[in-house]
């Protein structure tokens, strides 16, 4: 969450000789990121990101603060200068009853004030460091709300008092389907357990830590009002504010837990604010209902566990300084220190890494050395077990093979699901319709970009991703698939099958072709089992897609040395016919099995019922004579040559 | 005898200059020094001179003969060497080649291949964990109270699953850090005693937002260190070294103090702009770009993996590997989403 706040508005709190550039710089090191410096109109305005464990720097007091403790490591003086309030005395104390009824489950504290007012627009300092910290000036009334939430760090609110027409509130949770309207004049159907205020009427007035309601927002005619600040369990604005979508300021600070020591800082800020600028006079008792004190918390850390962790000496003084700098009561001994948070930084801080935090920022982070971690591993580097060697070779394979990778999102619209809905892993809370189910398959989605770039006419495209398998109550079953598509006219199921092939060639595996029951195409074996498909879609699209993970757990670096052969191959081109019908594969391994001296065979020519096979003879142990070459010719062509 | 070698010589040099290709030289090579060549002939003349003329005309014949063989060899060579210039007449180079098949990797897994081999460098082990986890791992054991605020239907993708009722229910990653708990786990199954995690952890995360810097699918890389004595000091050179190595000898990175559920204390990662040269630009933040987050691994996080945080400590951090590639010189795509696009106009030029 970021924050604007001018540098005179800042040194306001804070004395120090730091230029501007120096506070943005040595803060984003030390403390929190200031992430511009950008002029402002003769000031200069700090735009500062501000973690949500800091909700104490949200403000210019919690800022100045932070400021005066961490700028003086890099030797510049800072004094950090808490606001001067006062408390009302006895006699300016109203005699207007009011009564709020809390509920201590919801709120922790309540401060309030009813006071007269005069309405009219703020003084020029007020408004322009409203509008330099980005809210809207509107009038004095609302105006203080804002200044003091900026200053302070504490959200406030004001009531028209006589709008609200009661004596009491009461705080309460919502119910299902109660309506609102907020101040802004939008209307609300509250989904339940939202904290609101009722007056004695029982109609809402608040929902308290997001927004006010335009039933009793403050007017120009508004004559007296309540300021009202409440610190409450932020888990409960933060399910308000998102489900209602209301993220008003207010919301995003009360989410993150707000001091609730901060709540009567802010009231009696308030107050002088209402006296000095709107003639305010305090009509009421000044009520603090405060049910839930936060306990104080003492947080102990040794000096061996400091070194460890930040990796260099620094003297357990040190340490004691940068902690009390932050604020923090310390005590130490020779082996540790003991240190009692702040309230501004109770909800953040609980254990020894805490502190050992606050330590190592302050003393600087910039000013450790930089070390390589010593380099161990009991771990063999097994590369040919390891499926990320496999991965990138056969995605280098591809791109060398023409193909272009593609990454296409894991999840999917139902019309590129494949399967039905019921056995799909699927978002129950899915960011738009397109991205819904989670997919089964790859090669839809392939699909999909070659329709997304239908200029181009001569594709391949390539992907290796995960697929998603329900699996009952376990997590689903994630498998690894390599698909493949390429799309050129007239291409060939063949082009695609060799590539295949040429794929297992390269890992030392042999796959095995089927044909396919349900489609143009062939189921791919390895071994005994189906890893997948190659698919004839039409005359231009084919495409694969096949189980990344058997190939891999198959695939080998072994390599077998056969001794070269002393005697010279014998080669020679034979024509057969045969059954229209017969596969190719067949026949091949029909040829190879009449004599052990065939080396290969491949298929040259195909017209009809007549195929030319490439046939290689060689022994290992003597020159073949043509004489021998003839017999297993003959061989071949009695069992296969069909007569015709 | 001199007079009919000499005879000899001179025809065969007048000859063997007027032939025209490689094989009219060898057919004067045959017609003087063949079998029945016309030297050959008048060589074994020499025989049936007077004994005190032949060691004379002998050497003269063997002179000869040298000669001619020479001017063969030479008149070939020379022969050859006009047939290639008058092919080097008619071969234009500025005519287009016959190319190899050339397709392209993603930029995505160009930028992974990098970081991986940079992190192999100094011995990090790569992993891979379920993208689909439970919440067990991807919050709880990472330290996340039960309310917080992205473990909201608002920044996480859930599946629509019955909850498990030790683990949780099951989300899509929304981090790699998810692999933290697990990698632990692993090392302790193998050996409990002696605790020695460097793993680098690289995978698809999700996340629920969209716009020109967010996509909903996305990658993160994730290391991990867990040992004795492992301290802020060794993060800082990690970082160093990714930073050096990926980006450039020129660029610096930083560590300043941030916020996150897993780390204590946590850091943000800024590399220096190599747009401005850490001077503050347009594009950068005075002078830096923020890079990721990381920190000490959190006490609680050992804990739940099984690692007493008395003994070890650790680091870890985890990048968008989008984030990074977008930091890189060279590459300042305006909208993100393209990545994930498919364009072929933009996957080609890669």
């Amino acid at each position: 969450m970021n924050i604007k706040i001018l540098d005179s508005w800042l040194r306001e709190y804070l004395t120090t000789d730091a230029k501007p550039k120096e506070i943005a710089k040595n803060l984003s090191l030390t403390s929190i990121s200031i992430e511009r410096t950008e002029k402002w109109q003769s000031d200069l305005l700090y735009d500062i990101e501000v973690t949500t464990n800091r909700p104490d720097l949200m403000s210019v007091v919690g800022l100045a603060r932070e400021a005066a403790a961490v700028l003086p490591q890099f030797h510049t003086k800072a004094i950090f200068h808490a606001p001067k309030l006062t408390t009302p005395v006895k006699q300016e104390k109203g005699d207007i009853k009011f009564r709020i009824k809390n509920d201590p489950k919801l709120v922790d504290r309540i401060c309030a004030v009813v006071m007269e007012v005069n309405v009219k627009t703020s003084p020029k300092l007020i408004k322009d460091r409203l509008e330099s910290t980005e809210i809207r000036s509107l009038n004095n009334l609302i105006d203080i709300t804002n200044y003091v939430m900026r200053t302070i760090g504490h959200p406030t609110h004001v009531f028209d008092f006589d709008r609200l027409e009661t004596e009491s509130l009461t705080i309460r949770e919502s119910k299902k389907d109660e309506v609102i309207e907020t101040l802004d004049g939008k209307e609300y159907v509250l989904q339940g357990g939202d904290i609101v205020a009722e007056d004695q009427n029982g109609r809402i007035v608040d929902l308290l830590g997001i927004m006010g309601l335009k039933n009793s927002v403050v007017t120009e005619q508004t004559k007296r009002i309540l300021f009202f600040i409440d610190n409450m369990n932020p888990k409960k604005i933060r399910k308000s504010s998102m489900s209602l979508g209301i993220r008003s300021e207010a919301a995003q600070l009360n989410e993150k837990g707000v001091d609730p020591e901060l709540a009567y800082d802010a009231l009696l800020f308030g107050i002088q604010l209402y006296k000095e600028l709107a003639e305010g006079k305090i009509v009421s008792e000044i009520i603090d209902i405060y049910p839930n004190k936060p306990k104080e918390r003492t947080i102990t850390v040794t000096d061996e566990k400091i070194q460890t962790v930040i990796g260099v000496t620094i003297p357990l003084t040190k340490a004691e300084d940068i902690l009390r700098s932050l604020g923090f009561s310390v005590q130490a001994t020779k082996t540790s220190v003991s240190a009692k948070v702040p309230s501004w930084r109770a909800s953040e801080m609980e254990i020894g890494e805490d502190l050992i935090e606050e330590i190592a920022r302050v003393y600087g982070y910039h000013n450790l050395p930089s070390l390589l971690p010593p380099l161990v591993s009991d771990e063999p580097l097994q590369i040919s077990r390891d499926p990320f060697f496999w991965e990138t070779r056969v995605k280098h394979m591809l791109k060398y093979w023409g193909f272009t990778e593609i990454y296409t999102y894991s999840m999917v619209a139902e019309e590129l699901l494949e399967g039905p809905l019921n056995e799909a892993v699927i978002l129950r809370n899915p960011l738009d319709e397109d991205h819904v189910y989670m997919r089964k398959t790859l090669v839809p989605s392939m699909l999909q970009v070659l329709s997304e770039n239908k200029a181009y006419k001569n594709v391949r495209l390539f992907e290796i991703a995960n697929v998603y398998e329900k699996n009952g109550k376990n997590l689903p079953i994630e498998r690894r698939k390599l698909a493949g598509i390429i799309k050129h006219s007239h291409a060939s199921f063949y082009d695609v099958k060799g590539i295949v092939e040429q794929l297992g060639a390269d890992l030392g595996i042999r796959f095995s072709f089927k044909a396919a029951k349900e489609l143009v195409g062939a189921d791919v074996y390895l071994e005994k089992e189906n890893i997948g498909t190659i698919e004839e879609l039409d005359d231009e699209i084919i495409n694969f897609e096949l189980n990344f993970e058997t190939i891999i757990a198959h695939a080998t670096l072994r390599k077998k040395f056969t001794p070269l052969s002393k005697y010279p191959a014998i080669i020679e081109d034979l024509a057969l016919t045969v059954d229209a019908e017969t596969p190719t594969g067949e026949i091949i391994d029909e040829i190879k099995k009449q004599s052990p001296l065939i080396r290969d065979v491949s298929l040259l020519d195909k017209y009809k019922n007549k195929r030319t096979f490439h046939i290689v003879y060689q022994s290992d142990t003597k020159n073949l004579s043509n004489e021998e070459v003839a017999e297993i010719r003959e061989k071949i062509l009695a069992t296969l040559q069909k007569s015709q | 005898m001199e007079h009919e070698l000499m005879n000899i010589k001179n025809n065969a040099v007048s000859l063997i200059l007027e032939t025209k290709s490689r094989e009219e030289v060898e057919e004067t090579r045959v017609q003087f020094l063949g079998r029945n060549g016309t030297l050959t002939q008048a060589m074994k003349e020499i025989a049936t001179l007077p004994k005190e003329e032949r060691p004379e005309v002998g050497k003269l014949a063997n002179e000869i003969k040298e000669i001619i063989e020479q001017m063969l060899t030479d008149r070939a060579s020379s022969l050859a060497s006009e047939k290639t210039s008058s092919k080097a007449s008619t071969l234009d180079v500025t005519e287009p080649g016959v190319k190899p098949p050339l397709g392209h990797l993603h930029l995505i897994t160009q930028a992974i291949e990098e970081i991986t081999g940079i992190f192999s460098h100094l011995g990090f082990t790569k992993v891979r964990y379920p993208e689909i986890e439970w919440d067990y791992y991807g919050f709880t054991a990472l330290n996340f109270p039960d309310d917080h605020p992205a473990r909201d239907d608002w920044e996480t993708f859930f599946i629509r699953q019955e909850p498990d009722i030790k683990k949780g229910g099951v989300i899509l990653t929304p981090h790699t850090s998810s692999g933290q708990v697990r990698e632990m786990e692993r090392h302790v199954a193998m050996n409990p005693k002696d605790i020695n995690i460097k793993m680098l952890n690289i995978a698809k995360c999700y996340r629920r937002q969209s716009d020109v810097s967010h996509t909903q699918m996305f990658h993160q890389f994730e290391g991990l260190v867990v040992g004795e004595g492992i301290s802020i000091t060794h993060l800082k050179g990690t970082l160093d070294y990714f930073v050096k190595s990926y980006f450039g000898p020129n660029r610096v990175s930083r560590i300043r103090p941030y916020h996150f559920q897993f780390t204590e204390p946590s850091f943000e990662v800024d590399v220096s702009c190599g747009v401005c040269n850490g001077k503050g630009c347009r594009l950068c933040k005075e002078g830096w770009l923020e890079m990721g987050g990381s920190g000490m691994v959190h006490p609680n996080v050992l804990k739940y993996g099984g690692i007493d945080p008395k003994k070890y400590t650790g680091f870890a951090f985890g990048w968008g590997v989008e984030r990074v590639l977008m930091m890189k010189e060279g590459i300042e795509i305006d909208d993100l989403r393209l990545l994930y696009s498919n364009n072929l106009e933009f996957l080609e030029q890669f």
